[in-house]
């Protein structure tokens, strides 16, 4: 029985969506968790990876506005007869509840690319019966501590733990703990040395795709930080655990030369592996980075971690670019879809409460840029809003700058063409 | 009369027992049946929620068994086992109450047709599970042995019942510790629907008894006057400390085996040919022809147990039920250790 | 208090403490009876009865036929009838003959016939795995009959248990079934002298710790014990429950212990499944004790076969102190 691949629904307003692009050919094997087919709908573009693995038939040509819920290929298992396309069948989700009109995203909304119901991301807080009482009895919300047991499941001494914090630390601080490896996503094609990216914090890999398109001559490999995007939700205790982790995850790699490209706290963890790795480290490209200087917007971050809708996230999301008008309204309603899980925002803001304590960068890589050896570039906007583009001149003289005019905090996405244009001739 | 109780020509019963003790034989086995026909009817009349198994035909072996009883005697009975709570003189109010299910009754509701006992006139009880109180009769037994309280138990049990292991380990242990019980086996031909003859490889139950080394025979069980002469006897036996008898007495059931049976093992023309032989119609001609009764005492007797009956009935309709909250009373001793 | 001394010294095996309660039995009450099978001149199948027939005769020391089902009914009817018998199976796995008059009669004449009469016997059940008889000698029923209303269960422990609780047991109007772990037969321990009994229904608090409860049964009394002393040392500090009595079970000194450990292991030698575990995880899952548990209950028992004959087999399907050290480690250190 071959596997449905569908249009997944991305958006609220969506219904239907655009192939643009298919990343792996007809009659071609694909792995669960490569990326399938790009899509676009009139707010956004996005890439789809394959929800099962198997060989791809009966795609729809490019350029095909297909439905949402309704097939747009089929996997097939090795040596399964491929006959004509299995037409006709419900889509996968004949359940999935009509959201046209649903203020808030919906956690069982079909993911991109799913053909099955993935588990809830919603489900309930693993907790001992004694935890539950202790956190009942504390006014503690058991939902929003980490716990340490088995599976994360919270304990009787992780909620006295931070009973013993005191109340104040009580929220934003706690979240469910997950574990397991950072998600590491891949570009088809491209040939020579690749391309590493590290996003920013309350980021993740979608955000690189402006940038890519001027680089699809190379393999680009993108980094999830922990508690975004694809990758679980760890515990972070200080920005060199952080470092550690995703260190860990570019040595796996095993790459015998990589392009580092990171912005803002991608930039400063970028840096970090720099300075440890330079031999393997082609070229380093710091976009706006943390790291160099004690200030930043905490307000902006942790109004960006607090948001729950829409309407509280959006002046925050402006804040991040010079030009406002380029975050619309459907831009920022598919940002919050992706910050639906409220375990994400509150490991983000556990993360930002270890990272930029008070608001203040607390992590000093200036030795680590005094230091770095490979060739490398700083690419900043002048009307960045979060972090001050002055930290730039901080920078030895081997360092190249670039600093835009009239762009914030995001050139990658701000003026990707030009930043695109920029990396090519180099990378 | 004088003559009548040496002249082996009267029947033994006419011969033992007065005039008062025949006379309130025959009152039992009208009150047996009109029990019977009166739980019958109550249940039509959707008065009663249980199945029930009625012993209309049988009245003769139930009373004749325990003519020579007394109340420190005891007996084990079974399903089947209301006529032998009337012969060992039950309340039958108190019957039709556990009947109705009301807290009145012997079991105070919570036993119902098939657990009907009453231990102070040493009826330890009917029983829900075939051949299940024929050990517990060898223990009454062993206890009167043991306490010496001269006591005898009589054991009732079906045709059914000889064939579980119960029945011969119960006989063997019985004649082994020389016991004071009698095993009377009320063959009434049918085990539900299965007859003897397809369930039971010898003849007569009775021959059973050899293997135990006891007495068995087979009487009449319709036959009041043969009913109490052997069971008699057997309890004189015990009594004088020389072990265990078995009586069979071959009788029939008028109605199905409960209330669910549809009768598809017998023929009209049997049934029609055993109530031909009614016990009760054959122990009123018993004392009509020895000058006991009159046809109309005769009736007046009948009659006088049809209105205990109805008296019955009206009481145990009147009773409260037992209270919801009292469902787990009595499971264990109140107050007791633990 | 010379004699007080000597009484505290005095050590009997555990058969050697029924015995001694079966003759103050019979020596105090006249209408006490001892049945089984081979329980006369033969001392019974485990030499429990020993030398009793001797003392008191055959009347009172009766030897049954090889009939279950039949010996245990004339019990019952006995006990309805004035007498106090107490009726030894020669391996609790023929009591399966003998189930119609436990659990159809013995449990339920009472209630049956609404509170009339009661039913003062007592049963004794050699139980439990380890002798190498196999499947049909060495079976752990005691959850079977403790499934019953009507009936007493107890599974005493110890020399001193075992002679109180059967003392217990015949002061009891209702019927009493003790099962004795085989393997316990020969184990000695301290046991007063004369009259006395210990309660059933109550449970014993044989080690207290803080950190997990074990409630065990029988001959996992001492296998927990023995693992607490190993997991002393390590820093898990295991209360250790002697439950005692399986119906009615003592709740109260469970929960107590579950409120105060957050922990609970239950060990027992009957089947895992729908076992004695199962009903103190639900008792303590359906209370109080349930908010202070701060980790799942875990339930060693017996494997899901019947006990085997081979002798590293037979020991794999029962919970060893192993698997008990194994289990309290994993809950203490919070890997389940």
């Amino acid at each position: 029985m071959p596997i449905e691949v569908i249009m997944p629904k991305v958006d609220m307003d969506m219904a239907k969506g655009k192939i643009v692009t298919w990343h792996v050919s007809e009659g071609d094997t694909v792995t669960k968790g490569e990326p399938l087919f790009d899509i676009e709908t009139d707010k956004a573009a996005m890439e789809v990876e394959a929800a099962d693995s198997g060989i791809l038939h009966h795609a729809v040509p490019e350029g095909t506005d297909v439905p949402i819920g309704k097939p747009v290929a089929w996997l097939y298992a090795e040596g399964e007869e491929v006959g004509d396309p299995p037409a006709g069948l419900a889509p996968a989700e004949p359940d999935a509840p009509a959201v046209k009109d649903d203020p808030a995203p919906r956690a069982d909304a079909p993911r991109p690319g799913a053909t099955r119901r993935e588990p809830d991301a919603g489900e309930k807080q693993r907790a001992t019966p004694r935890a539950r009482a202790l956190a009942r009895d504390g006014g503690v919300d058991i939902d929003a501590i980490a716990g340490t047991g088995p599976r994360g499941r919270v304990q009787a001494g992780d909620v006295a733990a931070l009973l013993d914090r005191g109340p104040a630390q009580l929220g934003a601080a706690t979240f469910r703990a997950e574990t397991g490896p950072l998600s590491v996503t891949r570009s088809k094609g491209g040939t020579g040395t690749p391309v590493v990216m590290i996003h920013g914090f309350a980021s993740d890999a979608t955000s690189w795709a402006p940038l890519e398109a001027h680089l699809k001559h190379r393999p680009v490999i993108r980094i999830d930080l922990p508690g975004h995007g694809k990758s679980p939700k760890l515990k972070v205790a200080s920005f060199a655990a952080l470092l550690q982790e995703v260190r860990r995850t570019f040595d796996d790699l095993n790459l015998d030369q990589a392009h580092l490209i990171g912005h803002s706290l991608g930039g400063a963890l970028a840096l970090g592996i720099a300075d440890t790795r330079a031999r393997g480290i082609a070229s380093l490209t710091l976009i706006a980075p943390a790291g160099l200087g004690p200030d930043i917007d905490g307000a902006a971050l942790s109004g960006i971690c607090r948001a729950s809708r829409a309407e509280s996230l959006g002046p925050w999301l402006r804040r991040l670019v010079a030009d406002e008008d380029i975050i619309t309204d459907s831009y920022v309603r598919l940002a919050m879809a992706g910050r639906s899980d409220p375990n994400l925002r509150a490991a983000q803001s556990a993360m930002a409460d270890t990272l930029f304590p008070d608001g203040v960068q607390a992590v000093d890589l200036r030795a680590a840029l005094d230091r770095l050896t490979p060739p490398a570039r700083i690419i900043w906007g002048k009307r960045d809003a979060i972090i001050p583009w002055r930290h730039a001149l901080r920078a030895p003289g081997r360092v190249a700058l670039h600093l835009f005019d009239g762009i914030g905090h995001m050139p990658q996405i701000e003026c990707a063409e030009e930043v695109g244009v920029l990396l090519r001739s180099q990378i | 009369m004088a003559d009548a109780a040496t002249d082996t020509n009267t029947p033994y019963a006419i011969r033992t027992y007065s005039p008062q003790r025949l006379k309130d034989a025959l009152h039992k086995m009208f009150l047996i049946r009109k029990f019977e026909e009166g739980a019958e009817d109550s249940y039509t009349r959707g008065l009663i929620h249980g199945t029930m198994h009625l012993s209309i035909g049988q009245e003769a072996s139930a009373v004749g068994s325990c003519m020579s009883l007394s109340d420190e005697d005891k007996i084990t009975s079974t399903h089947r086992g209301h006529g032998h709570c009337v012969a060992k003189d039950a309340d039958l109010g108190k019957m039709f109450a556990e009947f109705f299910g009301k807290e009145t009754g012997y079991c105070k509701g919570r036993g119902g047709s098939m657990h009907i006992a009453d231990p102070s006139r040493g009826n330890l009880g009917a029983n829900g599970i075939v051949g299940g109180g024929l050990p517990i009769a060898v223990g009454a037994a062993l206890s009167a042995k043991r306490l010496g309280t001269g006591a005898v138990t009589v054991c009732f049990f079906g045709d059914g019942a000889n064939n579980e292991g119960a029945f011969h380990e119960s006989l063997n242990m019985a004649a082994v510790w020389k016991l004071p019980v009698v095993f009377v086996c009320e063959n009434n031909r049918y085990g539900m629907s299965t007859s003897t003859a397809r369930s039971t490889a010898v003849k007569q139950i009775a021959e059973r008894a050899a293997a135990y080394s006891m007495p068995g025979v087979t009487v009449d069980g319709n036959d009041f006057s043969a009913v109490t002469e052997a069971v008699d006897a057997a309890v004189a036996r015990a009594r004088r400390g020389e072990g265990p008898s078995l009586v069979e007495n071959m009788t029939y059931r008028w109605r199905g085996h409960s209330k669910s049976d549809r009768n598809r093992y017998r023929t009209k023309e049997e049934i029609a040919e055993w109530m031909e032989r009614d016990p009760i119609v054959a122990m009123s001609k018993l004392l009509v022809d020895h000058k006991i009764l009159t046809e109309a005492e005769v009736g007046a007797l009948e009659e006088d147990a049809a209105r205990i009956i109805r008296e019955a009935i009206d009481f145990a309709a009147a009773s409260p039920d037992p209270k919801i909250e009292e469902a787990t009373r009595d499971v264990y001793t109140e107050g007791a250790a633990a | 208090m010379n004699a007080q001394t000597r009484t505290e010294m005095r050590e009997l095996s555990y058969a050697e403490a029924i015995r001694e309660a079966m003759d103050i039995a019979l020596a105090s009450d006249d209408r006490v009876i001892l049945m089984g099978e081979d329980i006369g001149v033969y001392g019974g199948a485990f030499q429990v009865t020993g030398d009793l027939v001797e003392k008191y005769g055959t009347d009172r020391v009766m030897d049954t036929p090889i009939s279950e089902l039949g010996g245990a009914g004339v019990a019952v009817g006995a006990a309805l009838t004035g007498l106090k018998p107490i009726f030894e199976f020669q391996f609790s796995d023929f009591a399966a003959l003998a189930m119609e008059q436990i659990v159809n009669q013995a449990a339920k004449v009472r209630y049956m016939l609404g509170g009339s009469v009661s039913v003062p016997l007592v049963m004794r059940f050699p139980a439990g795995s380890g002798t190498g008889a196999a499947a049909q000698h060495s079976q752990s029923i005691e959850a079977w009959l403790g499934h019953v209303p009507g009936l007493k269960v107890v599974q005493p422990s110890t020399p001193e248990d075992v002679k109180g609780m059967l003392l217990a047991a015949l002061e009891d109007p209702d019927p009493v079934m003790i099962f004795e772990h085989k393997i316990l037969y020969k184990m000695k321990g301290h046991v007063p002298e004369g009259h006395y009994t210990t309660p059933i229904g109550k449970a014993a608090i044989r080690r207290a710790g803080k950190d997990l409860t074990i409630v065990a049964t029988s001959l996992m009394v001492h296998k927990a014990l023995a693992a607490a002393e190993t997991l002393g040392p390590e820093g898990i500090d295991v209360e250790v429950i002697d439950l005692r009595t399986i119906r009615p079970m003592d709740r109260e000194t469970v929960l107590a212990s579950v409120r105060k450990t957050g922990r609970l292991i239950c060990v027992y030698e009957g089947v895992k499944t729908l076992g004695v575990g199962a009903e103190i995880s639900a008792m303590v899952a359906e209370s109080d004790a349930f908010d202070f548990l701060d980790a799942p209950i875990v339930r060693l028992g017996g494997a899901e076969c019947p006990i085997p004959y081979n002798p590293e087999l037979e020991k794999a399907v029962v919970p060893q102190v192993p698997d008990i050290l194994d289990a309290a480690r994993n809950l203490a250190e919070g890997r389940i």
